[in-house]
């Protein structure tokens, strides 16, 4: 007899599907109970992970899963972490996340120096103040639009500066690397961003070339400086680890900082509660919303070896989805899974991914949304997001985001400059005291060898 | 109570020091942790407890 979720017998799984978002808990608790592996007919077939057990046991296993998407042949299964496989036509893998060790493990070291939590600590008065400027830009309107106004451009303007680009140039990135994930190719918009990304990744081509003639500290003038198995990259190589950092650098943690903002209006007690007592509860309270959000839902991979998991069989070259998201709503490790709960402990989500390729920017994120978050609750503290006015992603098959989120509160005192003179404030700091240079075993103190 | 990290299973999620600060130092350059003290004081051992049930790659191990 066919066991359900079997290659023979088949579930029907589309998380880019138009109501996949309204149906996400009773998709995935429906999975959970049946099969917490199940092998999906859609996009040429390919398995779901969903269960916590499931995912926590494949995504470590540095064997079992490849990353690696196959530039050369066409028909190879080996294509990278998006499912289903882009139709771009064009030949780009996704940086280093789309490498296997060494590889891989060559660029997280030429790049962790950069974003380590010592390295990211450094850039927390700049986070503060970009957060100031962007809040004062509308505290005297007692209006404020939190993605366009405040979660768009923080993670946007920081992202530069960790790699050595111009701030001001935060607005060419910006709109294609927010608009490139959530419109879908038959939008009549699809040529409008089209040319946007071509304007974002000529300027890119244009700073790196710069760089290399003009080198200033960041994470560009590492990539032109390491070697990855002892070669150096190309510029092409470069553009596409830029590419990588900036879709994982914006996109993500102004989806966090969005809904959790929705989510606080939506629960005033409970905002209150959290403005009362940041100390206590803004560590735990981040924790619980990129489990419940889980910006990034999943992660494609292919299976590399021949494996047995829960009843089910695995092959070389089958297709296969971490459901990250799915993961977090497991009854088995979160009690109450759907519920949002501020002080949740051993909250051992996966919303940074497992293993390996754990999200390298993980504490630019948290940093970040932290910064963001405190500026609103100290600032705007009567907040109220208009309902009619949101704008959630129309498919969460890549990124779980919102594109508007207006809100109105009583309106408050400027305290400081305008947003422009302090972009330009910070880029003269950050040129005079080389603010991006990476972490030194100079600076980083004696106690790691 | 004894606790280490497992450096084969640690990614830098650096969670434990978040619940631990006083036992998990986390490398400058990568963010994975170590533990500062191999006993663990009565007064932090439920901090430490806390760190374990939180790591995501399950890579802090307690004895004793
Ligand atoms: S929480 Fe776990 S994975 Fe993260 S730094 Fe600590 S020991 Fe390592």
């Amino acid at each position: 007899m066919a066991i359900e979720g079997d290659k023979d017998a088949p579930v029907h799984f589309d998380r880019h599907a138009p109501g996949y978002i309204h149906e996400f808990e009773s998709t995935t608790h429906e999975l959970h109970g049946k099969c917490p592996i199940a092998w999906s007919d859609t996009y040429g077939g390919h398995w779901v992970a969903s269960g916590y057990k499931e995912v926590f046991e494949i995504a470590r296993n540095r064997t079992l899963l490849s990353n690696h998407h196959d530039l050369e042949d066409e028909t190879s299964p080996y294509r990278g972490i998006s499912i289903p496989r882009p139709d771009s036509g064009q030949k780009t893998r996704g940086g280093f996340l789309e490498m296997d060790p060494p590889e891989q493990q060559d660029y997280r070291r030429i790049l962790d120096p950069y974003l380590s939590p010592a390295a990211v600590a450094r850039w927390k008065p700049m986070a503060e103040d970009l957060t100031r400027a962007a809040l004062d830009a509308r505290i005297e309107e007692g209006s404020i639009d939190f993605v366009d106004d405040l979660a768009n451009i923080v993670p946007a303007v920081l992202t530069l500066a960790l790699m050595g680009l111009p701030l001001t140039d935060w607005e060419i990135y910006c709109e294609p690397a927010h608009a490139g994930v959530y419109t879908p190719p038959d939008s009549p918009d699809i040529v409008r961003v089209g040319q946007l990304g071509m304007a974002m990744g000529m300027r890119m081509t244009e700073s790196i070339m710069a760089l290399r003639a003009h080198p200033r500290p960041g994470m560009v003038d590492a990539l032109i400086q390491g070697r990855v198995c002892g070669q150096p990259l190309s510029d092409a190589d470069i553009r596409d680890t830029l590419m990588l950092l900036i879709g994982g650098g914006f996109d993500t943690t102004t989806a966090l900082t969005a809904h959790s903002l929705e989510w606080l209006s939506e629960h005033p007690g409970e905002r209150d509660r959290l403005r009362n007592d940041l100390g206590g509860l803004l560590d735990s309270a981040t924790e619980e919303f990129l489990r419940f959000y889980t910006p990034a839902p999943g992660d494609g991979r292919t299976v590399a070896a021949d494996y047995e998991l829960s009843g089910r069989q695995l092959q070389e070259g089958d297709r296969l989805w971490l459901s990250w998201a799915m993961a977090n709503r497991d009854p088995s490790v979160f009690p109450d899974p759907d519920a949002v709960c501020l002080d949740r402990g051993a909250n051992r989500h996966t919303s940074f991914g497992l293993g390996l390729h754990r999200c390298i920017g993980s504490n630019v994120a948290r940093a970040t949304f932290k910064t963001m978050v405190t500026g609103v609750l100290q600032r705007m503290p009567d907040y109220v997001c208009d309902p009619a006015g949101s704008v959630h992603y129309d498919t969460i098959g890549v990124i779980n985001g919102m594109k508007h989120l207006p809100a109105t509160f009583t309106p408050g005192p400027r305290l400081g400059a305008g947003f422009d003179e302090t972009l330009a404030w910070w880029q003269e700091r950050i040129d005079e005291q080389q603010m991006a240079a990476p972490v030194t075993r100079a600076s980083a103190g004696t106690r790691q060898q | 109570m004894r606790v280490h990290v497992d450096e084969t299973k640690c990614q830098g999620h650096t969670l434990c020091a978040m619940a631990a600060p006083d036992i998990f130092e986390l490398s400058d350059f990568d963010g994975h942790a170590q533990a500062v003290a191999g006993d663990v004081p009565p007064h932090l051992e439920d901090a430490v407890k806390a760190a374990a049930s939180t790591c995501p790659e399950q890579a802090i191990v307690i004895t004793g």
